[in-house]
């Protein structure tokens, strides 16, 4: 598997169907765990969502003092384990994206695991195969090079040419490579 | 203290060895010098030191991480504090109570896995509390007239009971009891195992499920043992025993290194209302951007530390760590980050201006010079460059 989560931000259309779609996951107990936001609702109604980036080391699972927080092998980084997981938040405060989420009343730490069952199996996660403008996308690699290709060539036609230091400006942010292997 | 660290070879197997010392001195006191022994326990006892000896390898190991180690710090720092005595005795009743004993939160996530959590939790304590007592001889029955037994706790006598009254007979059947609450819990959660999707998901069999199937293993070999003695006149009894012996030390060995050593590690817990949240759902920190309490100064501090210590690089230009703003902020912050949304100039943390002509997909609009923040000089080369309008 070599799938990848591919987001842009700006084809997000505010719909909240990828919410609704976590909630019907296994195993996700019909809490969302994905954020649909807006930018800054008093200049414009552009939303925006917000997934788990699966980090290859992830500050949520190095501020754990319960050592809770697993990656699978695929590279997944799961909830907190329920029974270790002693309901300090600090993982909520360490994650430099404010994902993981927290429930008080059954105390344990919630957060986007790519909806390991299905993704498990090449299935794309609930968010992405509802989207209806495409702003979550669970795509090949190479289809995510070919996109970011193009974001870079329109810009080319445009008449701006990135440049050593600020070329990653020019490109859509990418995350979750799933694995490096080829399997 | 030195010297006697530097005679180990490492300070794991320092504590290892104290805590070994600990369990024999306190076998050699309770049982005054070894006289009331109970040699038919002795591979029990063996074993037991053994499962000590894993669980503090196993505890210093998870105190060394830095998490760990910077949260149980501070509690401690704070347990010693005079000024916060009366939150630390409410944090510590609190979680005693609420967490420990009653596990609330457990059955908050729903009333089957509350009973069936409780009756394992409460069946393991007894029957451990029982047969670490009786191993290491830190209690014994002594019969004091023909008619009376006494309990004698650390070879201090205690109180007596008639040897065929109803207590005598619910001390007796301590272990039985324990062990049919850890079959009945047990099964409950090897049924909610096999047959619920939802925790199919992320349950892998040696983590999950074989845990379960050895508590079971222990429980049924012992049960059998009653009804061997009670029932069978004691048939087949020996070899039961020793299947029985062999269950509890593959239990003993497997503790500290799987799913069950969330026990000793439960108390940790006590550090969130101690150290951390005083009231549930009440913050005191706010945030940097939106000014929205969010958390505790000395969590965040801690937090802070704790990145910092593991190299993570998470701090802005302005000298703010990205722990210093609330969640929703943090998304909003990336979001702004690759939209190309944050404001050139200005106040970073006043409204955003969406209008600056920023490229958006699909609406073939122009940057806006300044936003490619390039230096003078690389935009003076480009001028002989195509622009399309």
């Amino acid at each position: 598997m070599n799938k990848i989560m591919y987001l842009e931000f700006e084809r997000c259309i505010g719909c909240r169907a990828c919410q609704a779609a976590c909630r019907e996951c296994g195993d996700h107990d019909a809490k969302e765990r994905n954020y649909v936001e807006y930018v800054d609702f008093t200049e414009s109604r552009q939303t925006f969502p917000m997934l788990c980036m699966q980090c290859k080391d992830p500050a949520c699972a190095r501020v754990c003092p319960a050592n809770a927080i697993q990656i699978t092998d695929e590279g997944v980084v799961l909830s907190a384990m329920e029974e270790k997981c002693i309901g300090c938040r600090n993982c909520t405060f360490g994650c430099p994206f404010g994902i993981p989420k927290f429930d008080f009343e059954t105390n344990k730490m919630y957060k986007c695991d790519m909806c390991y069952d299905r993704t498990r199996h090449d299935i794309a996660p609930m968010c992405a195969s509802v989207c209806p403008s495409d702003a979550i996308r669970f795509i090949d690699f190479d289809e995510m090079q070919q996109l970011r290709r193009k974001r870079t060539q329109m810009n080319l036609v445009e008449g701006k040419k990135p440049q050593e230091g600020n070329k990653w400006d020019y490109v859509p942010e990418f995350f979750g490579v799933y694995t490096d292997s080829q399997s | 203290m030195y010297k006697f660290e530097k005679s180990f070879y490492s300070k794991t197997s320092m504590y290892s060895f104290v805590v070994v010392m600990i369990l024999f001195f306190s076998m050699w006191y309770s049982t005054s010098k070894f006289v009331h022994i109970d040699m038919a326990l002795l591979g029990y006892a063996i074993s037991s030191t053994v499962f000590a000896i894993g669980l503090t390898i196993r505890m210093s190991f998870w105190m060394w991480r830095k998490a760990t180690n910077r949260v149980a710090k501070r509690s401690v720092d704070n347990l010693f504090n005079k000024e916060r005595l009366k939150r630390n005795s409410k944090a510590f009743v609190r979680t005693l109570i609420d967490n420990i004993i009653l596990q609330k939160f457990i059955f908050q996530r729903g009333i089957y896995r509350g009973i069936q959590h409780f009756m394992i939790s409460w069946g393991c304590i007894i029957s451990f509390a029982i047969t670490f007592g009786l191993t290491f001889g830190w209690m014994r029955f002594d019969l004091i007239d023909p008619e009376t037994y006494q309990i004698i706790v650390f070879d201090m006598p205690t109180i007596t009971m008639a040897a065929h009254g109803i207590f005598a007979e619910i001390v007796y059947n301590g272990l039985n009891i324990g062990a049919i609450m850890v079959l009945i819990g047990a099964g409950m959660a090897l049924y909610r195992r096999i047959t619920d999707y939802d925790v199919k998901v992320t349950q892998r069999f040696e983590f999950d499920i074989l845990p379960l199937i050895i508590l079971l293993a222990v429980t049924v070999t012992g049960l059998i043992l009653t009804i061997q003695y009670t029932f069978l006149d004691g048939w087949m009894h020996h070899y039961m025993s020793l299947i029985h012996q062999v269950t509890v030390i593959i239990m003993l060995m497997y503790f500290p290194f799987g799913k069950l050593f969330h026990v000793p590690i439960r108390p940790l817990a006590t550090a969130v209302p101690m150290s951390y949240q005083e009231v549930v759902k009440v913050d005191t920190k706010s945030c940097k951007s939106c000014g929205q309490p969010y958390s505790n100064d000395d969590q965040i501090a801690d937090v802070q530390a704790i990145l910092k210590s593991q190299n993570f690089d998470l701090q802005l230009a302005d000298g703010t760590y990205l722990s210093d703003y609330c969640t929703g902020c943090r998304r909003r912050m990336r979001a702004l980050k690759q939209m190309n949304l944050e404001a050139p100039q200005g106040n970073p943390y006043g409204p955003v201006n969406t209008n600056n002509g920023i490229h958006i997909s699909g609406f073939s609009k122009k940057r806006s010079e300044e936003f490619y923040g390039l230096d003078q000089d690389l935009k003076e080369e480009k001028v002989d460059e195509p622009v399309s309008r």
